[in-house]
């Protein structure tokens, strides 16, 4: 039962590290739906790197340099030139899916490294992870960096009249954001489960997703939710641990969904307005042009 | 900004003396003039700020105000004439720019994030917040601004916890914060009840004594301006046509001034023979967007021919009681029925085919749909007539027709039917809406801000097109935030105060101190 833990933990800092990425992104305005699609190429060019270079500091480089291209491609097109947020992120999903598919095939197999080393038994990408969060929820909500992020994510024309750059901030928060994820990526295909294989990351990139709506973008909530998620992965790797032969397989993976659209209808309540106030990012996945 | 020790001594002494009106000049305006094609909106305007006196800028809706006050804050530049602070020539890129130079503003419309608290909107964006946020330094500064010019807002609570008065304290403690030295206010006193007018305008002194320039341009309000404002300056139709000290002024030569000598036309309100009761709501309760009760157990009835208006500073549940009488809002209790007929529940087009008829607050928003053609949008009142619809076929003859027919008889200024709404100013835009309703020949008319923002003439027009209704026996809602609009139309009037009515008074009893006292709360009449 602990090694279940263990694992699930392994699996809880891909999705956290992932999500705490878009959640960063997220509160300054900017939706990326295409997680996996990051994901999937900072992961293949990542495996690729380190299973030609034989070395896990090679492969995390490029993987977050990967995540940070193509963060700036999706400000590119949604900051810059105002496309929308959502087919531009469908489009990273498909350009990902599909490009690692071609590119990635002839290294498809292990990645013949040594396991990555743990701490204390632990997964470290978990406490990596863990790290992230606190940092991330300082920077937030300590740090005046935090403030405007946040603002540009609430009402960027606001933000502008009060002397911030709206499209500085946001491009900053979509680079970072693509690095994390990209980070994220990595650390499934190079630790998590370091073979590769044609569309290997089975979803996880959306369940990334629905994790920052579910965290209601608050980044303990994340990797709280994480553990979660990836323990109900376990589960749905090993049914029979749990109620055998009544919930197979699919069920347990289709869990972190369902579980987010009863968070939504939980969120949507006046009852909840009342008590939480507004919790969305207002202005998350519009654009914005400046006057002049 | 640079400024001689000497000089700044010097003014200091006299400054204590009583002649606050020999101040140093902070801001002068000299000859600023700006056209918009063929309209010019500032003719050779000169503005003279002295610090420690305050000085409003006057004028009626279109007279230029808004425009001066975008030039003086960097957003518009003039075509001509120049701006000096502190005796310096300035020219202001961008709103940024001017701030750089101590020129705050405070917008009509709220510049503040509702879901950061009063503080963090106060302090976002100032180099001096440093890279890790004190919270506790920044409240105790701005604690002590508030302490210093009497400004009381709970500092911690989320911006949209807090009532129009309290927003717009946070921006001008915002201003403050960030250095504003001339504060630009645009209509401070429109969200305010009298009570709170009177308390703004005190702060707003202790700050012009205090080696500030504040600068309110207002429209109506005047007893309130001669009893605060040191010096007034007053613009019509783009010109200065007066610059005086208040204490030799008297309302009368204020409006005379504002107004011209254009008659002024004393709308006569006529009493019509009340006919039956047409409209009865009894014991409403309505919730707002936050899920609050805004509207708290309302009971009137309006009959044939009456009006009813509904006075009440704005954010007092005015507005979710039109939603819910128009059947956009859901009702959570009490009853409305129309002509006996209970409409409490009923959808939308019902509440239309049974002669209701409504004017929203929104003109752009609910009003009309900006990117289609007038004819498209007066369509949007009649499409669910057999005679603009036939099989679910659109009868555009009929319909253009009708619109031209509205564009005649209101005198609106359109490129033609088919121009985009979009394309009309507010008054022209606002008298299409008002024909539109009104040839339905509504049983029961809601108006909400029905004026709000025209120049005089639109909105003398459309005040008379709404008498106009009334005496052919519809019964009227209406509601504003200018109490001189609600005294002048309104057979009996309704003073509105946190979803309820603090009293309901018949026109000819009704005094602007009492309605005024009636909507800030202090008082209640038995209703």
């Amino acid at each position: 039962m602990s090694s279940l833990l263990v694992i699930s933990l392994a699996a809880a800092a891909v999705f956290a590290i992932a999500a705490l990425g878009e959640l960063l992104e997220q509160r300054a305005g900017i939706l990326n739906v295409g997680l996996e699609g990051v994901m999937l190429l900072s992961g293949t060019f990542g495996f690729i790197a380190a299973k030609t270079s034989g070395s896990y500091l090679q492969g995390f480089t490029v993987a977050l340099l990967t995540g940070a291209l193509v963060g700036l491609l999706h400000g590119f097109f949604s900051i810059t030139l105002g496309s929308n947020q959502v087919v531009n992120g469908m489009a990273i999903w498909i350009l990902g899916f599909g490009l690692t598919t071609y590119i990635g095939y002839p290294y498809t197999g292990p990645l013949g490294l040594k396991p990555f080393p743990t701490v204390a038994g632990l997964p470290t990408f978990f406490l990596v992870a863990l790290a992230l969060a606190i940092a991330i929820w300082f920077l937030l909500f300590k740090t005046h960096l935090g403030l405007k992020l946040r603002s540009v994510g609430e009402n960027p024309s606001v933000a502008e009249a009060s002397g911030i750059s709206v499209t500085g901030l946001r491009y900053l928060a979509a680079i970072l954001a693509g690095m994390l994820v990209g980070l994220g990526g990595a650390v499934y295909s190079l630790v998590y489960n370091p073979v590769w294989n044609y569309n290997y990351l089975q979803g996880w990139g959306f369940i990334a997703l629905a994790l920052v709506f579910f965290s209601l973008w608050n980044p303990f909530l994340v990797v709280a939710g994480a553990v979660f998620f990836g323990i109900l992965w376990q589960l749905s790797l090993y049914p029979e641990l749990l109620f055998p032969n009544v919930f197979s397989r699919y069920i347990w993976r289709a869990m972190p969904f369902v579980i987010t659209i009863v968070v939504f209808i939980v969120l949507s309540t006046r009852w909840f307005r009342l008590r939480w106030g507004a919790t969305k990012p207002e202005a998350l996945g519009l654009a914005y042009q400046r006057e002049n | 900004m640079p400024l001689s020790a000497q000089g700044e001594s010097d003014e200091r002494s006299v400054g204590a003396a009583r002649e606050r009106s020999a101040g140093r000049v902070v801001l002068e305006a000299r000859g600023i003039t700006k056209r918009f094609g063929t309209v010019v909106a500032n003719d050779h305007i000169d503005l003279t700020v002295r610090a420690g006196e305050l000085h409003a800028v006057l004028g009626e809706n279109g007279a230029g105000k808004t425009t001066l006050m975008r030039i003086l804050f960097g957003e518009l530049q003039p075509d001509e004439g120049e701006i000096y602070l502190d005796g310096q020539r300035v020219r202001f890129r961008s709103p940024r720019d001017a701030l750089r130079h101590g020129i705050g503003m405070v917008h009509q419309e709220r510049k503040l994030i509702p879901a950061h608290t009063a503080l963090e909107n106060i302090i976002l964006g100032h180099p001096k917040t440093g890279a890790i946020l004190n919270l506790r330094e920044a409240e105790r500064e701005v604690s002590a601004l508030c302490e210093r010019y009497g400004f009381r807002v709970p500092l911690h609570a989320k911006v949209w916890q807090l009532s129009e008065g309290e927003k717009q304290i946070v921006e001008i403690l915002k201003e403050l914060y960030h250095g504003a030295r001339i504060l630009i206010l645009d209509e401070p006193t429109s969200v305010l009840s009298p009570p709170e007018i009177v308390k703004l305008l005190e702060s707003l002194t202790r700050m012009a004594k205090e080696d500030l320039a504040v600068i309110p341009f207002i429209t109506h309000k005047l007893p309130v301006v001669l009893e605060h404002c040191d010096r007034v300056t007053i613009l019509r139709r783009g010109r200065v046509v007066a610059e005086m000290e208040t204490r030799h002024a008297t309302e009368q030569t204020l409006a005379a001034a504002m107004v011209g000598r254009e008659v002024v036309l004393q709308l006569e309100r006529v009493e019509v023979p009340l006919g039956d009761p047409i409209v009865r709501v009894q014991d409403l309760w309505v919730r707002d967007d936050r899920g609050l009760f805004a509207v708290q157990g309302l009971s009137f009835e309006i009959r044939a021919g009456e009006i009813l208006g509904i006075a009440g500073v704005a954010g007092n549940g005015q507005e979710p009681l039109a939603e819910a009488l128009a059947g956009l809002r859901p009702v959570e209790r009490g009853t409305i029925t129309l002509d006996s007929i209970d409409i409490t529940h009923a959808p939308v087009l019902e509440r239309w085919r049974r002669g209701l008829g409504y004017i929203p607050t929104e003109r752009r928003e609910v009003g009309s749909i900006p990117t289609f053609s007038l004819v498209d949008n007066v369509l949007l009142n009649y499409h669910f007539e057999r005679e603009f619809s036939r099989w679910g076929i659109l009868a555009s003859g009929q319909a253009r027709e009708l619109t031209e027919r509205i564009l005649r008889e209101y005198s609106v200024v359109a490129a033609g039917p088919n121009a985009p709404a979009r394309s009309l100013s507010g008054g022209n835009l606002q008298k299409v809406i008002l024909g539109r309703v009104l040839s339905r020949k509504p049983r029961f008319l809601i108006a909400c801000l029905p004026t709000h923002g025209l120049d005089v003439g639109a909105a003398e027009f459309v005040q008379r097109k709404i008498l106009e209704a009334k005496q052919s026996g519809t019964a009227v809602l209406l509601i504003s935030e200018d109490l001189d609009e609600i005294l002048a139309l309104s057979d009996r009037i309704a003073a509105i105060y946190e979803g309820q009515f603090t009293g309901i008074v018949p026109a000819s009893e009704a005094s602007k101190e009492l309605v005024g006292e009636l909507m800030a709360g202090l008082r209640r009449e038995r209703v």
